[in-house]
């Protein structure tokens, strides 16, 4: 037993030394934030200079605060940071993304409002519904970072070279599909092992012919799931598969994967959201010749449908939170504030993400897609945030997996329905 | 002799270091996450004490029963492929040419991460583009499968990796142990006039008994703990079509912010582990270590 | 024995029946032995070939021509892109001695475990066995949160001394089993000569039996090496700081972006196995000498 004590406080005894040392370190009279995001320097340099700036001259300007990064990737970050939390010890700032993601955390208390930082530095900054997608209760627990719409991106020279034009309408949509098709060119890819991809197009289809309110209202009870007009939405997805619309194992590929389809010419559309855009415009990883090639079009409209062409599956993407335990919680919410505006200032031009605060596009420097996509954004009649963001976690693992079976046809649209209207009532 | 082997200062010497490593890191978590599987628990706000409700949740569940099937699936792959593996190490050991090198050989998948493994493996599975593939359309397949895609296929196309990343591990396993049968006995063997093969059969085998029975246990947990290949790889689907006990738990525990729920699996999953490990252990006492 | 007699005698293993002495039947036989193994080895090692062939192929390559030409003109800047990004070195360096570390103390810890348990004598044996068994049941994610839960606790989070602790704890299971068996069938006259000779224990156990245990030591300490240096969860979950990150972590930051970069993940995975690669083939040489010295001890 004496073992036992002895082992203990060796253990014990070797941490306090050390994090004394840490301590010491950082104890001139600085204030820490401790900050953890999820663009590491080798995936994400655009995003990562741009924060790493931002940090540099707010340091700068603030002499007493030092932020201390962590940074992890997407997937890595999403693990830690529910670790973290159930242990509480989330950081004082880091990144969330909105709606369904956001309660357990809204829930269990360990988010601080911020709505006081909104009032202060960003009256009607904000693209009109991003920060409700933060919001419960009349309350906002996060200040998006990124909006984005999601356009059908296309190769211009492949079309060009059969004769297509870009469709307007479903069945002009269709026709493209078809002839596609019938001369051995890959129409679409897509890369449907992630789930939410084939979502999307989905709910593109549930838009248009349900209108704009019709998947909403299902996912917030005021309507059914197994309402027609999705229904048909998911009979629509099987005639698309069953043309072979679709890249060949879909349902097995990433979207990487899938991505790179598209990319290297395989494929002639891809639907995708606006985050894909430094890819087409100002990547050095891309060639000029490919990215010349690239364009994009709205999702067509359906033949009797309630949606119109300017409706748009997109929303705010990730954004930044403030913990509610967080021991520096004035001086956290200064910083967010800084960062969410700097960042708007400079996240198109040099990292081609879309802020959540309104653009300024007279400088024109920025290249022509963005401009078109701008316009496009400001002229959006509705915006249908991402529907597994939209549901709580549980509800959307059953959505994303349903959407799996659906296009891999083993469940039939009535099904498909179903399965999640039950979801969405039992979660209740 | 006694005497010096029942030292108890020696013992407690011996063993209680590694002993409370693994009570505290080990068994606190087990008991832990017992208790999570009480509890209706997101992972972030308040813990709600439910009793067994998740257990009986779990027994209705069918994703629940259809991962566990896919687990046993693999189980039974694993353990099978341990005859394989027994045999290129009886060959090996044998002192024939080049046994060395292609020991080295076989062990390299293993020093791959999981992460290399899964991402090579996905290329050579892409349905365009991958070897795999590419290979059968040489041969003149028409319609090549979609591998990860179809839901028929995807449980044994995931079992190519795993066979190709867990084989060196097992073959020197078994060599290390082929190896430790004293000499001695294999000349007095030859010198009775007994052949390679009786060797091999009669007495190797025999001795290196314990060994094969620790590699049982350890394929077949291993396999129902499985997780790695099989996230990275298809995550589950196409729609729980490769799902297993360990990454369901991970997809509920957090996914989809049922930490109690995935508690509940986890503990069950541990739960089964014992209880196999019990069955082989009662099956295979017969073949008792053989002492000489 | 010399070489041509061995030879010969699995030659007759392999033809129909032990007596027959046909020498085309044994040619056939060993033709067959070899291509079996070589088969097998092909499977083994050629995927590898194929990842360092793409890793050089520009992706033009490798999406329109056959995946089995060669590259071209062999992109090595694929691999000067994706080892100046980052601190791959840093990471390299605490993956090195994070593993070492942890793999000394698990193999020490876990010899003297199964000593304990098949030499000595004591009443809880089996129940101790039984307690390192079940630890290879659990299935890791269950514990990440606990886990960091107490080493937040007593303040060794962030701190690779977290890492160490958590790899020999859930290394010493495996270990502890496969050297079970190996020290089953050690034979026990030497150990009981040397304790009517009047050996203490310890000496016992430093001078006689771990040297008999060098073939296995070898295959475990590969083993703990392996499992250590692409272990990425725990690295993951406790370590925040970057200076304490290993190779796994650092690496994982990197394959993001270069998904529809086919040369830059091939480039990536073989920077990550090369390290690795030549420590198992020089570790693979004193495994030889082990075995050479341990057959020798008669």
């Amino acid at each position: 037993m004496s073992l036992v004590l002895i082992l203990v406080l060796a253990l014990t005894g070797c941490s306090s030394s050390t994090s004394s040392n840490n301590e010491s370190a950082s104890n001139s009279g600085k204030t820490v934030i401790k900050f953890m995001h999820l663009w590491p320097e080798g995936s994400s340099k655009a995003q990562y200079t741009i924060v790493n700036n931002i940090i540099k001259q707010y340091e700068k300007d603030h002499p007493d605060v030092k932020i201390q990064t962590e940074i992890l990737g997407n997937e890595q970050y999403k693990d830690k940071i529910k670790v973290l939390s159930a242990s509480n010890e989330l950081p004082d700032v880091g990144v969330t993304w909105a709606a369904g993601y956001l309660e357990p955390f809204v829930k269990g208390n360990m988010l601080a409002t911020l709505d006081d930082v909104i009032e202060s530095d960003f009256k009607d900054s904000f693209v009109a519904g991003t920060t409700e997608a933060y919001a419960f209760d009349g309350k906002t627990y996060g200040l998006p970072l990124e909006l984005n719409i999601t356009p059908v991106y296309y190769n211009k020279e492949i079309f060009k070279k059969y004769n297509l034009e870009v469709p307007k309408t479903y069945d002009e949509f269709l026709k493209v599909v078809k002839t596609l098709v019938d001369k051995g060119v890959t129409p679409i890819t897509l890369g449907n092992k992630d789930r939410w991809t084939g979502s999307m197009w989905y709910m593109y289809l549930a838009d248009r012919i349900g209108g704009p309110e019709a998947l909403t209202n299902a996912i917030n009870r005021k309507g059914s799931f197994e309402d027609p007009s999705l229904v048909k939405a998911a009979e629509e997805i099987q005639k698309l598969v069953d043309m072979k619309a679709f890249v060949k194992g879909f349902n097995g590929l990433s979207n990487d994967e899938a991505k790179g389809y598209f990319m290297n010419e395989q494929a002639a559309m891809y639907m995708m959201a606006t985050w894909e855009l430094p890819n087409y415009t100002t990547s050095p990883d891309v060639t000029q010749e490919f990215k010349d090639k690239v364009g994009y079009f709205k999702f067509p409209t359906y033949e009797g449908g309630k949606g119109d062409i300017n409706s748009y599956v997109g929303g705010p993407g990730v954004g930044l939170f403030v913990s509610e335990n967080s021991k520096v919680k004035d001086e956290a919410k200064d910083f967010v504030a800084y960062l969410v505006k700097e960042w708007g200032k400079h996240s198109v031009q040099d990292a081609g993400v879309i802020p959540a605060t309104v653009v300024d596009t007279s400088s024109g420097d920025l290249d022509q897609m963005y401009v078109d996509i701008l316009n496009d954004l400001a002229n959006a009649s509705n915006l249908t945030l991402y529907a597994d963001v939209q549901m709580s976690s549980s509800v959307a693992q059953v959505h994303l997996n349903m959407i799996q079976s659906l296009f891999g046809g083993q469940a039939t649209p009535k099904e498909f329905t179903k399965k999640q209207e039950q979801a969405l009532e039992d979660d209740k | 002799m006694k005497n010096v082997m029942s030292n108890k200062l020696a013992i407690a010497l011996y063993v209680l270091p590694s002993l409370l490593l693994i009570l505290i890191l080990i068994y606190i978590p087990i008991v832990l996450t017992g208790y999570y599987g009480l509890m209706d628990w997101d992972g972030i706000g308040k813990m709600k004490f439910i009793g067994l409700e998740n257990y009986i949740q779990l027994i209705k569940d069918k994703l629940f029963w259809s991962s566990t099937y896919h687990s046993v699936l693999l189980a039974v792959f694993s353990t099978v492929s341990l005859i394989a593996y027994l045999f290129i190490s009886v060959i090996l050991a044998s002192k024939i040419k080049g046994a060395n090198l292609l020991r080295k050989i076989y062990l390299i998948p293993m020093l791959l991460s999981s992460v290399a493994i899964a991402q090579l493996w996905l290329k050579i599975f892409d349905p365009t583009n991958g070897m795999l593939n590419k290979l059968l359309e040489m041969f003149g397949v028409e319609n090549t499968p979609t591998w990860l895609a179809d839901p028929n296929l995807v449980l044994f196309a995931i079992f190519i990796p795993i066979v190709w990343q867990y084989a060196g591990f097992y073959i020197i396993i078994y060599y290390a142990a082929l190896k430790g049968v004293p000499e001695e006995i294999i000349e007095a063997a030859k010198i009775d006039g007994a052949t390679p093969a009786q060797i091999a059969y009669k007495i190797k085998l025999p001795l290196i008994s314990g060994v094969i029975k620790v590699t049982i246990v350890l394929a077949i947990v291993g396999s129902l703990k499985y997780f790695d290949l099989i996230y990275v790889m298809t995550g589950g689907g196409p729609n729980g079509s490769s799902e297993v006990i360990a990454s369901l738990m991970y997809r509920e525990a957090f996914k989809s912010y049922n930490f109690g729920y995935g508690s509940a699996i986890g503990f069950a999953l541990l739960v089964i582990c014992l209880v196999m490990t019990w069955v082989i252990t009662k099956l295979t006492a017969s073949k008792e270590d053989v002492q000489y | 024995m010399s070489e041509a007699v061995a030879q010969k005698q699995m030659k007759t293993t392999l033809s129909a029946s032990p007596k027959t002495k046909n020498s085309f039947g044994k040619r056939v036989g060993f033709g067959f032995l070899y291509l079996f193994l070589g088969i097998i080895a092909i499977f083994q090692i050629y995927p590898l070939i194929w990842l360092f062939f793409f890793s050089l192929k520009t992706n033009q390559e490798v999406f329109g021509l056959s995946p089995f030409a060669l590259p071209k003109d062999p992109q090595w800047g694929n691999y000067v892109k994706v080892w100046t990004q980052g601190n791959i070195s840093l990471y390299f360096f605490n993956s090195v001695w994070i593993t070492v570390i942890a793999v000394i103390l698990t193999v020490i810890l876990a010899s003297l475990v199964t000593f304990a348990i098949t030499r000595m004598y004591w009443k809880s044996s089996k129940l101790v066995l039984g307690l390192f068994m079940v630890g290879i049941m659990i299935p890791l994610h269950s514990t990440l949160i606990p886990l960091f839960s107490f080493f937040n606790n007593v303040h060794l989070i962030d701190n690779p001394i977290s890492i160490i602790l958590s790899y020999t704890a859930f290394n010493l299971p495996l270990t502890i089993m496969i050297l079970l068996g190996f020290y089953q069938t050690l034979p026990r006259e030497i150990e009981e000569a040397a304790v009517m000779d009047g050996c203490s224990i310890h000496r016992i156990f430093f001078q006689i039996t771990l040297p008999m245990t060098t073939p296995v030591m070898a295959t475990i300490v590969i083993i703990n090496m392996i499992y250590n240096w692409n272990e990425f969860v725990f690295v993951n979950t406790f370590i925040s700081s970057d200076k304490w990150k290993t190779l796994t972590v650092g690496v994982n930051n990197f394959v993001g972006q270069y998904l529809t970069d086919w040369g830059a993940i091939g480039a990536t995975l073989m920077i990550s196995i090369i390290p690795i690669l030549i420590a198992f083939i020089t570790l693979s040489n004193r495994i030889v000498e082990g075995i050479a010295a341990g057959s020798v001890k008669g």
